[in-house]
């Protein structure tokens, strides 16, 4: 898997808006009130009667080029060389935010501290980063979210679909 | 970490690692997050005597290792601030909040005494015990009920039962889907994905999407479920039953019917086809907002595809329709030949594996206790029902300020919240201030607690070492997660102590909750002990289904005293003759809400909009778990959906707070624009009045200017309740304006 990543797939024809992932993160991770490393989201489509819409399963997607990392000016963001996760230094954190504006889902948190916090693929449990999959995928009823080696191509076009979706 | 399976959940090898690696002991249990679709398996992670976390069981049969939101959050909901901590008896005036602390064992005495001594003034039918929605406990206040001599089970009147008598009394049973074989799904006031997500009936929706089966679902509102490429009939809210009969009116008049079914199985179908002539598209469409050409579309698909199911939800509960919209969805199923066929309805088919001896008494039933109820659900001439005998909800409250035919006296109210729970909360209000004895219990504070003489705190199950539960072929013992907490004790240890202490022990196995259990699972012929060395359940293994045949299918017997059958012609009752001799409508008929556009047109100047609520939500279980921080975080405030050229009308913008009037009192919330709602209809979310401390969000009021929609509609005895099954209507018409201090 020489130059794969780890990416979340999202398939959001199977997306039942159940928040089961959304929970889940909180309550293995326990971030904080107000604190969101994973957020369901909801998108209309059309004009009454004709009307339809999908749900969305956002967090970080660890980008192959992430523009966090680019914009932050403190070097706080880094990505992991053997899973390309996005992992950020919380001590280096100097919570201006840029990260945030700069990201295309929305995924930077700031808690109670002022320093960015976000999905870190469970880095930061090493005993629930050993399971095989994260409580967030683990939960999911209808397999919509799963997390998966995916070339550089394809973890382009999840990151691409994704950035679509999330449009408002 | 490695590349995904995905299998879902955890197994226990995967769940013993990670707790090792967290020094961390794991315990196998059940979510208990929610009901009645609970129960889910779960592994609980302690460390030191306190649950950090839970996964999802992948050994179990019903949840296959998922879990959903609610479930997840259950370690904040048993470290809730908001719990009870200890048994309080009233000092002050009802509704004053003023309490003392006291003991089990003084509760329990104070409780037994009351309720003998009115036993000896009243007659045992002064009592009446609230059901909450089903629970394994629920038969076993039925039993104590029973052998206190009152028949007064109070039953909500709008949940599952009022479908289970419309179709017994139709079809012979309840028709269950053959999902994995159907062409086309019509999710009827159905929603199937927020009411236990992790269950096969929100897999089997997903599933039906993947192969392709056409999907219908047919509600005010889209949600989730409706958005994975159903297509969408807009109902208004509460006409189902113009809507059922109109398709019927299209069956019969195009002639669709399966001729072979109807001349041999069905009873009536001449005096149908002249009855429902009244019914055409064009008369409904008025009525229930649907065109009566997409009317017309969806009954002839329905009635042409061969494999077709319909999953009727609680939603044709809250009407006073209810029975008549029932009566013709079953009638649809039959005489277009989709019962007993594969991708169809199934009706009749006995239980797959042996179920524990029921907690109920019901062979003890009398025609006395039957004559003594004081508000029927169902007309006497059909109790007891499948759950025993039981009085409608709402109505043990109106006895108590009509005292019509006598008033109830005292009311035990275990884990359900009348005061936001069922309609005309003022009125229940007001009955609690009259109520004589009040004992109210329930794991977290609840809503009508000042009103309460006693108030009971008791174990979450998460805290408790019973009972076992049986869910179809699997079946678990249940093991204690954590310690309780506070003075706490369970609702079977509650009601088997008080049982001893009033003399009732013979029948409560001397107050022993193993007895108890060891005699619920005899007839499985597992001993307790056995249970309990399968830490996964013991799964059974179903016996092989014979096809039942609509003989025995249509001839099977009611609960009724004399358990004769439910169609006395061992056909489906499209003339119901047991109806039309106790003076109801022999065949279905539309019966308006007590307001509604159609109904009550002088009231659409003042309320132009139609407005009804959502009963299942996906962050929280009726009217508990607002004060679950990560749930209300899903949720923070009460809102109610609005259409954005209805908002813009009223110049009210999405998050704006509203006020929501209807001629019986008004709230205040937060606008959603809603796209995916009728523009002439609103909704709400029901069981709003709980604060979340940890998110600064105050409790509201019940009534005016709070967020409980329950407030919002009639109880007019005339004209809110379904004549046979006393289903509460939950329409009103409303304004919403823009909320000003």
């Amino acid at each position: 898997m020489s130059n794969k990543e780890l990416g979340f797939v999202f398939k959001k024809e199977l997306c039942i808006q159940c928040h089961a992932c959304e929970s889940a993160c909180k309550n293995w991770h326990h971030t904080g009130p107000g604190v969101k490393w994973r957020r369901i989201a909801h998108r209309w489509q059309g004009n009454y009667p004709f009307v339809s819409g999908y749900t969305l399963s956002l967090a970080c997607m660890h980008c192959l080029n992430p523009e966090c990392t680019r914009v932050c000016p403190a070097g706080a963001i880094k990505k992991h060389p053997d899973t390309g996760a996005v992992l950020v230094e919380p001590s280096k954190c100097i919570g201006c935010g840029r990260c945030l504006k700069a990201c295309p889902v929305k995924a930077p948190q700031f808690g109670a501290d002022g320093r960015m916090q976000k999905c870190d693929l469970c880095y930061g449990d090493p005993a629930v980063f050993d399971t095989s999959e994260p409580p967030c995928i683990r939960a999911c009823p209808t397999q919509a979210l799963s997390l998966q080696w995916r070339t550089p191509q394809e973890k382009a076009d999840d990151e691409r679909q994704m950035t679509d979706l999330a449009k408002d | 970490m490695e590349h995904t399976k995905n299998n879902g959940g955890f197994t226990y090898e995967e769940a013993a690692a990670l707790a090792r690696r967290k020094n961390e002991t794991v315990v196998p249990g059940f979510c208990s997050m929610c009901g009645p679709n609970g129960g889910c398996g779960i592994y609980a992670f302690v460390k030191d005597g306190r649950l950090i976390r839970v996964a999802g069981m992948a050994e179990s049969p019903k949840n296959k290792g998922s879990l959903c939101a609610k479930g997840l959050a259950s370690a904040q909901w048993l470290y809730s601030p908001d719990r009870l901590k200890y048994p309080l008896l009233r000092k002050g005036k009802k509704g004053e909040g003023i309490f003392e602390k006291i003991s089990w064992d003084d509760a329990i005495s104070i409780i037994a005494d009351k309720l003998s001594e009115q036993k000896r003034l009243y007659g045992p039918e002064s009592l009446a015990i609230l059901a909450p929605a089903l629970r394994t406990y629920n038969p076993l206040m039925q039993r104590f009920l029973t052998v206190h001599g009152s028949p007064n089970y109070g039953h909500s009147g709008i949940c599952a039962m009022q479908r289970m008598f419309g179709f017994s009394y139709t079809i012979g049973g309840y028709p269950a889907c053959d999902y994995e074989h159907s062409d086309l799904i019509i999710y009827w006031a159905r929603q199937p994905v927020y009411s236990g997500p992790a269950t096969e009936i929100a897999k089997s929706l997903v599933r039906a999407v993947k192969r392709g089966a056409k999907i219908i679902t047919i509600k005010p509102s889209l949600e989730a479920d409706g958005e994975l490429g159903s297509l969408w009939l807009p109902i208004r809210p509460g006409t189902d039953a113009a809507l059922a009969l109109a398709m019927l009116h299209v069956i019969i008049t195009e002639d669709l019917i399966d001729h072979d079914f109807v001349s041999q199985w069905c009873y009536g179908y001449d005096r149908l086809k002249q009855h429902i002539a009244r019914y055409s598209p064009q008369w409904a469409q008025d009525i229930c907002g649907i065109p009566a050409e997409q009317i017309q579309s969806t009954a002839r698909l329905y009635a042409r595809t061969k494999a077709a199911a319909i999953d009727v939800g609680n939603g044709v509960e809250h009407a006073p329709s209810s029975c008549d919209a029932i009566r013709a969805i079953a009638m649809l199923m039959a005489i277009t030949g989709h019962l007993n066929r594969p991708g169809c309805n199934m009706v009749g088919q006995p239980p797959a594996v042996p179920s524990p001896a029921p907690l109920h008494l019901n062979e003890r039933y009398t025609p006395e206790m039957v004559d003594r109820l004081v508000a029927p659900e169902f007309p006497k001439a059909f109790q007891p029902f499948m759950e025993g005998t039981s009085s409608a909800y709402f109505r043990i409250f109106e006895s108590v300020l009509t005292k019509k035919p006598y008033p109830i006296r005292a009311i035990i109210a275990p884990g359900t919240q009348p005061l936001v729970s069922t309609r005309g909360s003022g009125l229940v209000m007001e009955a609690l201030r009259q109520l004589d004895f009040f004992v109210t219990v329930d794991v977290t504070r609840p809503a009508e607690m000042n009103y309460a003489d006693i108030v009971l705190p008791t174990t979450t199950p998460y805290e408790a070492d019973h009972p076992f539960e049986a869910q179809g072929n699997w079946i678990m013992a249940r093991r204690r997660i954590v310690e309780p907490l506070g003075d706490y004790k369970s609702i079977f240890e509650f009601i088997l102590e008080l049982a001893v202490k009033m003399g009732y022990g013979a029948d409560f196995w001397n107050g022993d909750i193993k007895a108890m259990e060891a005699y619920r699972l005899a007839p499985l012929h597992i001993t307790p002990e056995e249970l309990y060395s399968h830490p996964q359940g013991i799964v059974l293994t179903p016996k092989p289904q014979p096809a039942v045949d609509f003989k025995t299918a249509f001839g099977r017997k009611s609960p009724r005293l004399a358990h004769d059958r439910f169609l006395p012609q061992q056909k489906v009752a499209l003339y119901n003759i047991l109806f039309e001799q106790e003076g109801f409508e022999p065949m279905p008929v539309w019966r308006e809400p007590p307001e509604s556009l159609t109904a009550t047109p002088h009231l659409r100047d003042r309320y132009p909009l139609i407005l009804t609520d959502y009963h299942t939500t996906k962050s929280f279980t009726a009217s508990w778990q607002r004060n679950v921080v990560s749930l209300r975080e899903i949720q923070p405030e009460p809102t109610v959906h609005i259409h954005p050229d209805t908002a813009a009308q009223r110049g009210i913008k999405n998050g704006d707070w509203v006020r929501v009037e209807s001629p019986h009192g008004w709230l205040k919330v937060r606008a959603e624009l809603y796209p995916g709602i009728r523009p002439d209809t609103v909704m709400i979310q029901h069981g709003w009045w709980q604060g979340c401390g940890e998110l600064g969000l105050p409790d509201t009021p019940i009534l005016d200017g709070g967020a409980n929609v329950n407030h919002l509609y009639s109880t007019d005895p005339q004209k809110a309740y379904d004549p046979l099954v006393t289903a509460m209507s939950s329409q009103t018409l409303v304004e919403v304006s823009l909320y000003e201090q």
